[in-house]
């Protein structure tokens, strides 16, 4: 053998071991463990200040020092860590394909008889004393019923009996490790070929560009627009109950329709995708701005309704009376004290209030108006119902572009699917010896005594009970 | 309410203890009987209790699937003792074996004790939009269902640990014993918690032991932790005697420690991981995050995975398995519980 197919056949053995994986999942969890205690992707300050809860100030700055040279700050992107996974990758593949063709070949092999040295040399054995003439004939179906395949040889201490069930199972565990490489396969494409960012529509504009992660404003083919968003709190709380996006999407000049709508509703686990990026509702806020109006609905004597909109001090007429009103302050989150005064408690819409002026030729009254109390529409000019403060709050979309995504889906589909058939279902193979004076049964892997034990408790029952 | 329903499931489990100890030293079948009834009545109680909280959060959420009550660190304490005694139920059932009975019944009591001291939010909460996922709720309800396995992992392999340990220096022994002790000053500490609170909503563990305001108590405290390891240390051995006179057979024990990761694994993998990740790909649009909760969620996979490994291919046997299977119910409460206690991350179990 040359010097060069001794090396190569070291490292094909280093990659093909067990004992690499072993150490691979102590050698992970710890990095991985380390990057949840020290602040990751943050500035140095707060590394230093994280450190000096332990050590001097000068130790801190030799330990930041440290962080930084080995990327502790930033460990699951750190070239380390990425060479750690790629070596887990390849000791996968390598062990996979070590091990793979001498196990499709004993699907394959033709069976023999064992000699009796071997037979002997198996971790489990058990020996029953049963004497019967159709001995052979009954232990076939028995073994057959209970779904083994069986092969019979005349040997000279006995009859020998091989029987399986289950071997191909053993492919599950390929199964299970062919996932990880895929799922490691879609992340690595997301990482390379993917985008995440986010962005903040306030209502009632659009954007064209999303904010990276990184930082970057990233150009958009499309325009991204929010005509409405709403939220809905607990009552007398400031718990979200559920909050949504009214969206619609704009590619050159056209506005895109989506199962015959233009407008999508975007939630909270409801994301929507266009064009392979994926919009998901993460945030929002209350941003007043100068587009902000307030709604109404005004109703006459006869209940017809008219809509009015108006701006922050902006007077408007109030129909079929001589009177004008303008909203002179608005509060989002309205609350009483116990001596009756009015205060704000919250930046959110918890619930809304406007404080409306009315002028009727210099008569002046003023009133709150609260959106979810009918009582307070009833003013002297008739009932002024206030919908909203319209185009004052913004939406939080994350967005991301992810090809890898598909290839999660399947990896992680096959990895459910790879490990219930490999931790449920244990291939078995067991051997019997008919003598004269009983069987002796032998199983080769002591992974599965209990399975064999069970198998052969019921296999003897049920010769004792055919004997019967 | 609920919860008192459930507290009293909780005392039930206490109760079943003492009988299954009668039980373990005088193998009277009669006994044996009684504590498996006490237990199970326990168990019935607390799938009463959890009902009677379904229907308290149903009347808020109006949706079935929205009303499981796994949503915070109490449901979750109490939906995680009952997996325990339920699937210990299912195990006595299968093996007719009453050994871990002790062990069971008062970790799920302890448990359910803890919530009721611990001064955690017992009241039913609304669901923030985030948590609206039939995917979490799959998630949560598995994962707890796994812990629950690795938890009967966890307490199969301590024993097994202390049965077989033949020297008092060996590793395996010390651990096992450290363990134990610092088990038991907990227990005893989280009692004197409760005695001396003023304010039983607001009682903190080790506020009486260990964290005391006055030093002198605080030092005590810390000597009488080393004095109680030293002497779980210095009497193991008896206590192995013990379980071994009571017949606890140690083949058993590795057996159930085995069942418990080889059906947890893939119920924590898929409902853990994969389901977990499905849920934060829709909630927030990344599949993986590296937040904390996940970070640990993915080394105790490693654990486990570490464990099938070591155990078949590696061809390990006896205690060096268990020694993971203990380590790995520790990373496994770590990221349950500690990762909220001591990391931050999105998860909503970390507020008390
Ligand atoms: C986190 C990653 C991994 C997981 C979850 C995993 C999971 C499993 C499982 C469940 C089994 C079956 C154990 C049993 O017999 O019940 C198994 C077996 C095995 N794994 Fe892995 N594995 C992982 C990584 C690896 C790696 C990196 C290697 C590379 C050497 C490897 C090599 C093997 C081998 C050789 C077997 C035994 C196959 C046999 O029984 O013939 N595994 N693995």
């Amino acid at each position: 053998m040359s010097k060069i197919d001794k090396w190569n056949e070291k490292i094909w053995s280093f990659f093909a071991s067990v004992d690499l994986a072993v150490a691979l999942f102590i050698i992970l969890s710890i990095s991985a463990a380390i990057g949840t205690v020290i602040p990751q992707q943050t500035e140095p300050e707060a590394i230093v200040k994280f450190f000096s809860k332990f050590f001097s100030p000068v130790t801190s700055m030799k330990a930041y020092e440290i962080v930084s040279l080995l990327d502790l700050n930033n460990i699951y992107h750190s070239w380390w860590f990425t060479f750690l996974l790629f070596m887990f990758a390849l000791n996968l593949i390598v062990c996979s394909l070590d091990r793979l063709p001498s196990l499709l070949k004993s699907f394959k092999a033709p069976s023999y008889p064992l000699e009796l040295e071997s037979l002997e040399k198996m971790p489990i054995k058990k020996k029953v004393e049963v004497i019967s003439g159709k001995i052979l004939d009954n232990l076939s179906k028995i073994l057959k019923n209970k779904g083994f395949s069986i092969n019979i040889f005349e040997t000279k201490e006995g009859i020998q009996i091989q029987a399986k069930k289950w071997t191909k199972a053993k492919l599950a565990i390929y199964l299970t490790h062919l996932s990880i490489l895929i799922i490691l396969a879609g992340a690595l494409i997301g990482t390379f070929f993917g985008f995440r960012g986010y962005m903040n529509i306030l209502e009632g504009t659009g954007l064209h560009f999303a904010i990276s992660d990184t930082g970057k404003a990233v150009p958009l083919e499309f325009e991204v627009r929010c005509d409405k968003f709403e939220a809905e709190y607990y009552e007398n709380s400031s718990i979200p109950k559920a909050y949504r996006s009214y969206i619609r999407i704009i590619d050159n000049g056209q506005v895109i329709k989506f199962n015959g709508k233009e407008t999508v509703v975007v939630e909270v686990n409801q994301p929507f995708s266009y064009k392979g990026f994926t919009f998901y509702q993460t945030s929002y806020g209350f941003q007043p701005s100068e587009h902000s109006e307030f709604r109404f609905s005004y109703f006459d004597k006869t209940g017809k309704e008219y809509k009015i909109a108006a701006k922050f001090e902006e007077s408007f007429p109030i129909p079929g009376t001589s009177a004008t009103a303008s909203v002179i302050d608005f509060f989002p989150a309205l609350g009483i004290d116990e001596k009756g005064r009015v205060f704000n408690m919250d930046t959110n819409m918890i619930n809304p209030a406007v404080l409306v002026s009315f002028d009727e030729k210099g008569k002046k009254t003023e009133q709150w108006i609260i959106a979810k109390i009918p009582e307070t529409w009833e003013t002297p000019y008739g009932k002024l119902k206030f919908n909203e403060l319209w185009g004052a709050q913004f939406t939080g979309l994350q967005i991301r572009k992810d090809p890898g995504v598909p290839l999660i889906y399947i990896g992680c589909i096959l990895l459910c699917i790879g490990l219930l058939i490999a931790l449920f279902l244990k291939p078995i193979t067991i051997f019997a010896i008919i003598k004269k004076d009983g069987i002796i049964f032998y199983c080769p892997s002591s992974k599965v005594s209990s399975v064999f034990e069970k198998n052969i408790d019921e296999i003897i029952n049920k010769l004792k009970g055919e004997k019967i | 309410m609920s919860y008192q329903i459930i507290s009293i499931a909780g005392l039930l489990y206490i109760v079943a203890m003492p009988i299954y100890i009668v039980y373990l030293l005088t193998k009277n079948n009669k006994v044996g009987y009684a504590a498996t009834s006490t237990l199970t009545l326990g168990a019935l109680i607390h799938i009463y209790g959890f009902f009677q909280r379904f229907k308290e959060m149903y009347a808020i959420n109006h949706s079935i699937m929205r009303s499981i009550p796994i949503t915070n660190l109490y449901e979750s304490l109490v939906f995680f003792a009952l997996c325990l005694v339920v699937g210990y139920l299912l195990i006595e059932w299968k093996y007719r074996k009453k050994s871990l009975g002790v062990f069971i019944s008062i970790i799920a009591g302890i448990t359910i004790g803890l919530t009721d001291v611990l001064g955690i939010t017992k009241e039913v909460q609304p669901l923030v939009p985030a948590l609206k996922s039939n995917w979490l709720l799959v998630h949560v309800t598995l994962s707890f269902i796994a812990y629950a396995a690795f938890g009967i992992s966890f307490i199969t392999g301590l024993l097994h640990i202390i049965m077989d340990s033949q020297t008092k220096k060996s590793f395996k022994y010390i651990f096992s014993t450290t363990l134990l002790g610092f088990m038991l000053f907990m227990f005893i500490s989280v009692v004197l918690d409760i005695i001396t609170a003023d304010d039983p909503k607001t009682v903190k563990i080790f506020h009486s032991t260990l964290g005391n305001s006055s030093i002198f108590i605080s030092i005590i405290s810390w000597i009488t932790l080393g004095a109680l390891i030293f002497i779980v240390w210095r009497f193991g051995h008896i206590l192995s005697k013990i379980l071994n006179s009571l017949k606890i057979d140690s083949n058993f024990l590795e057996n159930i420690t085995y069942k418990g990761i080889a059906f947890g694994f893939p119920i924590f993998t898929i409902g853990g991981l994969v389901f977990g990740a499905i849920w934060a790909d829709q909630a927030w649009g990344r599949y993986w995050g590296w937040d904390p909760k996940e970070t640990w969620s993915l080394i105790t996979w490693f654990v486990y995975a570490f464990y099938l490994h070591a155990k078949f291919i590696r061809g390990w046997r006896g205690t060096k398995t268990s020694v993971i299977a203990v380590v790995g119910f520790i990373v496994t409460l770590f990221t349950y519980l500690g990762v909220n206690l001591f990391l931050s991350g999105l998860h909503s179990y970390g507020s008390m």
